[in-house]
């Protein structure tokens, strides 16, 4: 067992898929284009990236800004609905940001008569920066919920509030700030189908015009690899807070968080809390729910026939998904928390930093081999793809995880002769359930909404409800489309419903870790 | 014997092998499952003789009905992959360029003859010649048959009805230029779709400095360059601008959903350049794992029934002699086409395509 638990995930990651990207990266260097390396770079170009990076800098400031004040307010005071503001204020993370941008759009024109202004680098900030903070949200939610109460405390006895949080708890959740600034930056300048649909030239456009107008795929590849480098940079330059930051962690072991009253500013705090919610949600939702019913028929029966094959299919994929990603993030996180072995961890990290585009591309050129049709002609080609976009992520939860379990139980159990196999399935693995849980429903629910590589690798024939609500949307009228778009954040919301009852009853049962 | 005691004993001298032994026949589990499993999934997903591949940039919404047709009616099962607004419809051409070495598609179906023509410059199409295709006008298919259009498209001005009276309406793609169309007017990304098309046909038509000349007076006049046609539709549809130029499908559409638009044919005066046709266009792709049944299915496409059904769905206009059209939908012969030929128009489109970058990003 310790061969294959040592051996196989790692070949499995290797041989799935980084190869496929390290092929794509030989046959690029090697190519008759790759010859010339990066010689489209020029000042343009540079000017270009500057004015991404710039663009994605101030989504990433905004977005971490919203998102740490809701976290203080919704992780430190105590106030009704405060659950539920918390899992509403997550659904945005789960919307498509297309979508969003066309339902801000369409409220833009709705509200003020006019959408001009949406279309620029304004628009993008604004759109991306509701997409985005819930994530910066969740991660500063979790680390404030990790301090230890008797720290504030002992504050609280000598200095006020407000210099008590300035000057210990701003600084103990410094690292989550900087993760949450690092990996907004990293989605908002991956991501194209905004600045695209708003006409803003950025470089993620650049590649995206070079693979869909321009069909050069060196040239495309050649600036993906630019991309991915200064990506790889900037994630590498904050190694420090990534390997050691509590990233996304769950049920916090060992500490108490301190509580707060909101007092006589109850009525701010909600009413800050409502104005988010209207913007980053309910807009967007209510201009849905408005087209859906503004047309000559009624289609959400017929909306739900189209979609109904595609849910079933695509809930089946995200939950394999969401099983070997949660499997291989908790390997990934085992062997670099405990043994030492970060290479798996940074392969992962790699390959979520890769746009789609060059993604899928790598794997069509893998994997499209007679031999390998049990892969790439089957739906195993999209759980690679998955693994490849969301690993990282339930790596990082997993290992925060593991963090908070003493070593001292492990090596206990050891000197008392007990194998490892049996210290890792009956120590660790129940201490890390909620982890595991967590890593599993957000591996699933970002699976089920997956787009960017599914467009590029899905199966002929394969019914998904994503791709079936974008490849519907080209002339379909507009209430259908409307009500396709509704029924799969209905679909989605009621999965994390679901998963967030089942995630409860869970926790109490594992509440004694 | 307590836990404990039988734990360190496992750890030394003979327990230590058997466990290396159990190891190993555990490890060869795994193994032998992994391989297990792909066995039943790489005979399970062997290509079926009774199956197709499309791969279609043509709105789902009005190709899948066909093709669900060709199923029912041949009992060949297909597997198609359509395309996204989002990504301008340009998802399956990239799949089908990546593919060149082991194809996986039959059947490339898409929605103007542009697409075809670079993939048969890139090597991936093949010709085909069947009576079928032999129903088609010369002028709507490529010389060597690597493609072949049917069902086609014209580019037509769409305009909302509240906002411009019909009399005041340009009639010439060159009346865009006009000052009192100034900033009421929108085209699709001239990077993208069937935009990229017309202004190819256009330069091809007007000749290069004409051609620069028009595109960038309609910048000087404020022309609103939308995502898509589906983009231009809406924004006329919801009355942010009074006109714009999309494909016929769209205006269709767009009258079934609202009844403050309408859409007209622009060169349409004795002396007018014509307006844009662009027939949809089939590729059979080389080298296919199916391709019999890829010709069955273009046989299939290329019939009456066929245009009959899509002018039908989406106002297509048919390109064979005697498909019965509805009233409402204006047939060929009563649109005077703009002359080109489309592989100089695709030729054209390469040489153009950084200028129109330049143009749409400035």
């Amino acid at each position: 067992m310790k061969f294959g638990f040592k051996y196989i995930p790692f070949l499995l990651l290797v041989l799935l898929l980084v190869l496929p990207l390290a092929l794509l990266f030989v046959q690029w260097l090697t190519g008759k284009e790759g010859m010339q390396l990066f010689s489209f770079i020029d000042r343009a170009y540079l000017l270009l990236m500057g004015k991404s990076l710039l663009i994605s800098g101030i989504v990433a400031l905004l977005a971490t800004i919203t998102g740490t004040v809701c976290a203080f307010l919704l992780y430190k005071f105590q106030f009704s609905f405060n659950k539920f503001y918390r899992v509403a204020l997550l659904l945005p993370l789960f919307i498509s940001p297309y979508i969003f941008a066309v339902a801000w759009k369409d409220g833009f024109f709705w509200l003020l008569g006019n959408s001009a202004t949406i279309y620029s680098e304004a628009g993008v900030i604004m759109v991306h920066t509701f997409v985005f903070f819930p994530l910066a949200m969740l991660i500063t939610g979790t680390t404030l919920s990790q301090i230890h109460s008797g720290y504030e405390e002992a504050g609280l006895m000598t200095v006020s509030f407000r210099r008590m949080m300035m000057k210990i708890v701003l600084p103990l959740i410094r690292p989550a700030l900087t993760i949450s600034f690092l990996l907004i930056l990293l989605f908002s300048l991956s991501d194209f189908s905004i600045p695209a649909f708003f006409g803003v030239r950025t470089f993620t456009t650049e590649i995206f015009t070079q693979f869909s107008a321009f069909y050069n795929f060196p040239l495309a590849i050649g600036q993906s690899v630019l991309l991915l480098l200064v990506c790889l940079l900037l994630m590498l330059s904050e190694a420090r807070y990534l390997s050691d930051a509590p990233f996304l962690s769950v049920s916090a072991k060992g500490s108490f968080s301190k509580k707060y009253q909101t007092g006589n500013r109850k009525v701010l705090v909600h009413g800050f809390i409502w104005i988010l919610l209207a913007s980053a949600l309910l807009i967007p939702v209510l201009m849905l729910t408005v087209q859906s019913f503004t047309g000559r028929t009624l289609f959400f029966a017929e909306a739900w026939e189209l979609i109904r094959p595609a849910a079933f299919q695509s809930v089946k994929l995200a939950f394999a998904g969401a099983c070997i990603i949660t499997f291989i993030g908790l390997w990934t996180a085992f062997v670099k928390e405990r043994k030492n072995q970060k290479l798996p961890d940074l392969l992962l990290l790699l390959t979520f930093i890769v746009p789609s585009t060059v993604l899928g591309i790598a794997l069509i050129r893998y994997y499209n081999h007679p031999a390998l049709n049990f892969i790439y002609g089957t739906s195993l080609i999209l759980l690679i793809a998955y693994l490849g976009k969301f690993g990282f992520i339930a790596s990082r939860i997993i290992g925060n995880g593991i963090k908070q379990i003493p070593v001292s139980f492990e090596e206990a159990a050891s000197v008392a002769g007990i194998p490892s196999k049996k210290v890792f399935l009956k120590i660790s693995l129940p201490l890390l359930v909620p982890s595991l849980f967590t890593a599993f429903v957000l591996s699933f629910i970002l699976c089920l909404g997956e787009l960017g590589a599914t467009m590029m690798v899905y199966p002929p024939g394969t019914e998904l409800m994503t791709v079936k609500t974008f490849t519907i949307s080209a002339n379909a009228p507009e209430a259908l489309t409307s009500s396709m778009t509704l029924i799969n954040l209905g679909v989605t919301v009621f999965f994390i419903l679901l998963l967030f009852v089942f995630g409860k009853w869970m926790f109490k049962k594992f509440q004694y870790v | 014997m307590s836990k404990h005691k039988k734990y360190t004993k496992q750890k030394s001298g003979f327990g230590c092998h058997l466990l290396s032994l159990k190891s190993f026949i555990q490890t060869s589990k795994i193994i032998k499952v992994i391989i297990g499993v792909a066995f039943i999934i790489a005979t399970g997903c062997m290509s079926n003789p009774n199956e197709v591949t499309v791969y279609c940039t043509v709105d789902q919404v009005f190709s899948e009905p066909i093709l669900k047709d060709f199923e029912r009616e041949t009992g060949i099962k297909v597997n198609a992959v359509y395309d996204t607004e989002e990504t301008k419809s340009t998802g399956v051409m990239n799949r089908l360029i990546a593919e060149k070495n082991n194809p996986r598609c039959d059947l490339f179906w898409s929605g103007d003859p542009l697409r075809n023509g670079i993939l048969q410059t890139n090597g991936i199409s093949e010709p085909y010649q069947s009576e079928q295709t032999l129903l088609i006008p010369d002028n709507f298919k490529e010389k060597n048959n690597h493609w072949i259009g049917f069902s086609a498209r014209a580019r037509v001005l769409i305009y909302n009805t509240t906002l411009i009276a019909s009399d005041s309406l340009p009639g010439s793609v060159f009346d865009l230029t006009d000052s009192r169309f100034r900033g009421r007017f929108t085209i699709a990304n001239p990077l993208f779709g069937t935009t990229t098309f017309h202004m190819a046909a256009l330069f091809v038509t007007l000749g290069d400095e004409k051609a620069k000349q028009w595109m960038n007076d309609i910048k000087t006049n404020g022309v609103v360059v939308a995502t898509s046609n589906g983009d231009v539709k809406k924004r006329v549809m919801n009355g942010e601008l009074a006109f714009g130029l999309t494909d016929t499908d769209d205006a269709f559409e767009a009258k079934k959903e609202s009844n403050e638009v309408d859409y007209i044919f622009l060169d349409q005066q004795g002396n007018g350049i014509g307006t844009l046709i662009m027939p949809n266009a089939l590729s059979l792709i080389k080298d296919s794992p199916q391709s019999e049944n890829g010709k069955r299915l273009i046989n299939y496409l290329l019939t009456r029934e066929t245009e009959a059904k899509l002018a039908e769905s989406c106002a297509q206009m048919p390109l064979i002699k005697g498909t019965e059209v509805p009233d409402n939908l204006s047939s060929l012969d009563n649109i005077k086409p703009m002359r080109i030929d489309f592989k100089e128009t695709s030729d054209k489109l390469e040489t153009i395509q950084p200028w129109l970058k330049t143009w749409a990003e400035e």
